[in-house]
């Protein structure tokens, strides 16, 4: 999405990205951003949440009123109300490239263990 | 007391498995180009918004993306856009994608592609106008080349068209 977003900054718009994963900013380099940690698929709040969707997106929409320089990456103050392994973001099936890799994964995860959950 | 400012944890709902795969290809270090920059010209309250998310969804009466080829060819993902009418409601939409549960977008749109919420705000003048057209990609793209200089050119040419001057984005 950092892409997508400098590739429109580029033809004259402005943008926000509202993002779980602020992590590829270090990657791409997106012009503006409002990182929260919500369960992937539901970045904007839960399922018929009105108010609590407003309130993010007023956040995110603040964010672009008031950034001042390219590469701003503002972390909002956002907390999901579900344990993170409770909240079901993941695919019914696993997705293809996570199937092909699988192996590589697991050897990965024993070599080095973030933080976890 | 100071209040402590959050950081945001983008694999906090990550298994640890996938979030050291993941992140292994992400640099330690800031991001250090140049990077594109179009100041808000105007007020957002004189703002005319479209949206864009990367969440794999179209009307019914437009094609699906495509995730048959995915399965066969787990590199490749959808590289082409879907335009969505900004009074879309769940049951006018299809949602495809392989990498996050789609149950919640099916039940509320608004989770990822927040119409109602930007039209209340378009009601209450918190933004100028949502334009009458929003739209999707799908957000698996290991090789973006065809996105950005066949897709996105696209879908540039139809904002423009539209006056849009400023674009939130939500990727799945």
């Amino acid at each position: 999405m950092g892409l997508v977003a400098r590739f429109l900054e580029k033809n004259g718009f402005s943008t926000v990205v509202l993002t779980t994963t602020p992590e590829f900013n270090r990657e791409i380099g997106f012009p503006r951003v409002a990182a929260i940690e919500y369960p992937y698929g539901r970045v904007v709040g839960a399922v018929n949440d009105a108010e609590g969707q407003r309130k993010v997106l007023k956040a995110a929409l603040t964010v672009l009123e008031t950034a001042g320089k390219p590469g701003q990456v503002v972390h909002l103050p956002f907390t999901w109300p579900e344990e993170a392994r409770q909240t079901k973001w993941h695919p019914p099936e696993i997705s293809p490239i996570v199937k092909m890799y699988l192996d590589e994964i697991k050897k990965t995860a024993s070599e080095k263990r973030p933080e976890s959950n | 007391m100071l209040a402590v400012e959050k950081t945001v944890n983008g694999f906090h709902f990550m298994p640890p498995s996938l979030s050291a795969w993941i992140g292994k290809s992400i640099p330690d270090n800031e991001f250090e180009g140049d990077i594109p920059w179009t100041p808000l010209k105007k007020p957002l309250s004189e703002t005319v918004f479209s949206l864009m998310t990367s969440a794999g969804i179209n009307m019914k009466a437009d094609p699906d993306f495509n995730m048959k080829r995915e399965r066969r060819e787990p590199t490749w993902g959808d590289p082409s856009h879907r335009h969505i009418s900004s009074q879309a409601q769940e049951s006018d939409i299809h949602v495809n994608h392989l990498h996050i549960n789609t149950d919640y977008i099916k039940q509320d749109m608004n989770v990822m592609l927040p119409l109602r919420r930007f039209q209340e705000f378009e009601s209450d003048h918190i933004i100028g106008t949502l334009a009458s057209t929003v739209y999707s990609y799908y957000g698996y793209q290991l090789d973006p080349k065809e996105l950005l200089e066949d897709t996105m050119p696209q879908v540039v040419a139809a904002m423009q068209k539209e006056g849009v001057e400023a674009v939130l984005l939500t990727p799945a």
